[in-house]
């Protein structure tokens, strides 16, 4: 490690496999951001419940964005790219074949085919078991649910599978060859015993397959091999530019937002969101409404995730919003925000369920669906604005509140395109009645894996001192008045989201046959 | 308006418009019998109804129209009345003549029109992809075949002119209000995911921007900054990332030769895609199909 000199222009690129997007950074080694760029690359629905996409198209954007962004940012400034490291998305699923080749698309996180297979396993006690050997909440999502679903519903697919991979898994074995998952990510899979840090062997055999369907487990500081020749020419790099495997994006936006000691829990709110708390032991919760994923050997980051984040906010203002140019969303959603802040607190007795989508945490109900509750004739628009944000934050609330049950939380730090808006951050300080700190950089994922890379190098001691390092650029204090309003309406905005279960689902039932 | 019907080669205000097949006003004020049957024909036929409901089967799928609602049938398309009957109301209609073109669903207007071949094919391409040929409340197009009506019928000096020029602004308006209709211009993913569809379909088309920009309703700068802003990529290099990406599905297959998967995907020629490949990838597409038929693992 003693070869690690400041002054010389070395640089650690990250390379984030998001949802609906790569996005990639790279940092100087203390750990300034140098530049970045991003590619999309769109999901699939073949059927309703079905989220997919394309892996060639995911492999190919990633190169492509990464030569653009060597060629015109990191060439040219003459940096030397010491490490390039990984994170995903959580819960993808990729069969291939024993040539390597994919048998079909990815499966993403969203996908919910699995609802039944799901369903049975959740009601049983071996359900309760796995769950609790592997962290992972029984859903849809979970990648043990998918390959169940692919057992019973995909035979022939199932039956040629050479390996199930994630979508990192691939892009790694295309880059260096190699078939490895990080125990992160393995966390996410449902089938890892986050206990032992192996392959679990009932959630194996519920799944129907052997350890050798599954990549290798190593730790995220492995180092994942060379990279090809080709690609070292092609993209402009030295032959002994470190890959490292990473972690998954939840882990790193947490590390990113700097949440490493007692006390402190992290809020993410892009189109959905999760808020977090990192510890030494797992969160046991005998209502299963938590996940506990795996960091290193020592770490393990718990919380629940939501379906429904920004995404309702972006959901209201293309049916409300008032549109002065095409597409420009980003102004109308701005007017909104201008309008939620003229009502006052609590949006004068309007309440907003937001689950559009279905929820996980903390209520785990797929049925679920939107509710405007307390409507008077005295309500106009404006405070349908207002509360849809209210509404969409009660929701992470209420997820807060689950997690107090386990854990003391003093501060927040929030990240995530819909949470850092200011308007936003305030009510969260206001609702959680606890102070809020904005991370000065504007991604948490791409700056928590750069920490995770440098403590590889050794640039830190470990990721403890590593996650110090993260500055807030901004901090909101709640407001006590406000904060016993947003109590009274938080209280019934939990009540109705569960007494509404028996009409959730009678609804949704109807919902369907019209599809 | 009163009622008029001019057919080609029979009406003398047709002659100067070899064109124009058909264009009549009719009201139709009973119902009868097969009045109204199920047909296609080679033109484009333009229905637009002024009183009335009309219950029509299009392609397969069941309309109601309200008066100032306008659809466009295309050559090839099964058109007629909900039981074979025509409703009662008053309707307009205009049958024009196009050349079919190879691939045999692409359209060209002949030399009677002054839009230039590359804005048709853009205009073709819209009619062709799109769901619904029923435009609602299409009350300007009614008052384009109003004029050309008045032009046909009072011939004042210029009106062979005219008529076309308003001919080809009766096509313009349809193409730009399907776009509209089908781009709520508030769901910028939501067009975007449309369009890329529409791109894979058509994977082998020589796109252009200005196509690709139609078909989301905007102009070239404008669809352009948006799209770079939402994938990163130009239009043109997205679409390189769709090509590249069904290629290497295709070399992985081991099925097709590797000029025919230059092709399908939309290059030039072999040698395009070879170039190409191989700058995104470092390998040539032999290379990149042999280093997968052995075992990944290499």
């Amino acid at each position: 490690m003693g070869k690690i000199n400041l002054n010389r222009k070395d640089c650690v690129v990250t390379i984030e496999l998001g949802t609906s997007a790569v996005r990639v950074f790279a940092f100087d080694l203390s750990g300034n951001l140098i530049g970045s760029a991003k590619g999309a690359y769109p999901t699939f629905h073949p059927e309703p419940d079905y989220s997919e996409q394309d892996p060639e198209q995911l492999f190919i954007t990633m190169l492509y964005v990464l030569k653009n962004f060597f060629t015109e940012t990191v060439h040219p400034k003459k940096y030397k790219v010491l490490t390039i490291s990984f994170s995903a998305a959580m819960h993808s699923v990729l069969a291939i074949d024993k040539n390597g080749v994919p048998l079909g698309n990815v499966i993403t996180w969203a996908d919910n085919r699995g609802k039944d297979e799901a369903k049975i396993l959740k009601g049983s006690a071996l359900g309760k078991n796995i769950y609790k050997a592997t962290g992972t909440p029984i859903h849809p999502m979970s990648p043990l649910v998918k390959i169940t679903w692919m057992k019973n519903k995909d035979k022939e697919r199932f039956k040629k599978t050479y390996k199930f991979l994630s979508i990192k898994s691939y892009i790694i074995q295309q880059l260096t060859g190699e078939y490895i998952i990080d125990y992160s990510l393995a966390s996410a899979t449902g089938l890892f015993n986050i206990h032992k840090l192996k392959w679990d062997n009932d959630a194996l055999d519920y799944a129907g397959i052997a350890v050798n369907k599954l990549p290798e487990l190593v730790s995220v500081f492995h180092p994942a091999g060379k990279l090809r020749k080709e690609y070292q020419t092609s993209l402009g790099l030295s032959a002994d530019t470190k890959i490292l495997t990473g972690s998954s994006d939840g882990c790193m936006a947490t590390l990113g937002a700097g949440v490493w000691e007692e006390g402190k829990a992290t809020l993410t709110i892009e189109d959905s969101g999760a808020m977090r708390v990192v510890g030494k032991e797992i969160l046991e919760d005998d209502k299963q409404r938590f996940f506990n994923y795996v960091l290193t050997e020592d770490y393990y980051v718990s919380g629940g995730p939501t379906n429904n984040g920004g995404i309702i906010f972006e959901w209201f203002a293309k049916q409300f919003g008032h549109f002065t140019n095409a597409y420009d969303i980003d102004s109308s959603m701005k007017e909104l925000i201008n309008d939620a802040s003229k009502v006052a607190t609590g949006s004068d007795g309007l309440l907003f369920l937001p689950y559009l989508l279905g929820e996980r945490a903390p209520i785990w109900n797929a049925n679920a669906r939107g509710v405007y509750f307390g409507l008077n004739i005295n309500h106009e628009q404006k405070h349908f604005v207002r509360a849809t944000i209210e509404g969409i934050l009660y929701e992470m609330y209420s997820i807060g509140k689950t997690l107090e049950e386990h854990r003391s939380i003093k501060t927040l730090s929030v990240n995530g395109s819909f949470g850092t808006i200011p308007f936003c951050s305030q009510l969260i300080a206001d609702i959680f009645n606890k102070p809020v700190g904005i991370s000065k950089n504007t991604s948490s994922v791409g700056q928590g894996t750069f920490l995770l890379s440098a403590t590889e190098m050794g640039i830190y001691k470990n990721l403890d001192d590593a996650a110090k390092t993260v500055e807030f650029a901004e901090t909101f204090k709640p407001n006590k008045q406000n904060n016993s309003i947003h109590k009274k309406y938080a209280a019934i905005f939990e009540s109705l989201s569960t007494k509404f279960s028996a009409e959730f689902e009678a609804i949704s039932n109807l919902q369907q046959k019209n599809i | 308006m009163n009622q008029f019907l001019l057919l080609q080669g029979h009406s003398k205000e047709l002659d100067a418009f070899a064109h124009i097949i058909e264009f009549a006003i009719r009201r139709n004020t009973a119902v009868h019998l097969n009045s109204f049957t199920e047909d296609s024909t080679n033109s484009i036929r333009i229905y637009y109804v002024m009183e009335g409901k009309f219950e029509w089967t299009i392609n397969d799928n069941h309309h109601i129209l309200y008066p100032g609602d306008l659809v466009l049938i295309q050559p090839g398309h099964k058109f007629g009345g909900q039981k074979g009957v025509l409703d009662i109301g008053k309707l307009c209609w205009l049958y024009i003549e196009v050349n079919k073109l190879e691939p045999a669903d692409r359209i060209m207007f002949g030399k009677w029109s002054s839009i230039p071949k590359n804005e048709i094919l853009a205009i073709g391409k819209i009619l062709r992809l799109c769901n619904t040929p029923v435009l609602s409340r299409a009350k300007d197009a009614g008052g384009i075949l109003y004029e050309i009506q008045q032009e046909l019928f009072n011939q004042q000096i210029g009106y062979s002119t005219r008529v076309n020029h308003l001919l080809d602004e009766l096509f313009i308006l349809i193409a730009r209000k399907l776009t509209l209709q089908n781009n709520t211009h508030r769901d910028f993913p939501l067009s975007f995911m449309n369009l890329e569809q529409s791109l894979r379909k058509n994977l082998s088309h020589n796109w252009t921007v200005e196509e690709m920009a139609a078909m989301v309703g905007l102009g070239t700068t404008t669809f352009t900054e948006k799209v770079k802003s939402y994938s990163g990529f130009s239009p043109l290099n997205y679409l390189i990332t769709i090509r590249i990406s069904e290629a290497i599905k295709l070399l992985k297959r081991n099925d097709l030769s590797v000029t025919d998967i230059a092709l399908d995907t939309g290059f030039y020629s072999s040698q395009h895609f070879s170039t190409t490949f191989k700058k995104l990838t470092g390998y040539t597409p032999s290379d990149f199909r042999k280093k997968n038929m052995s075992n990944g693992q290499d």
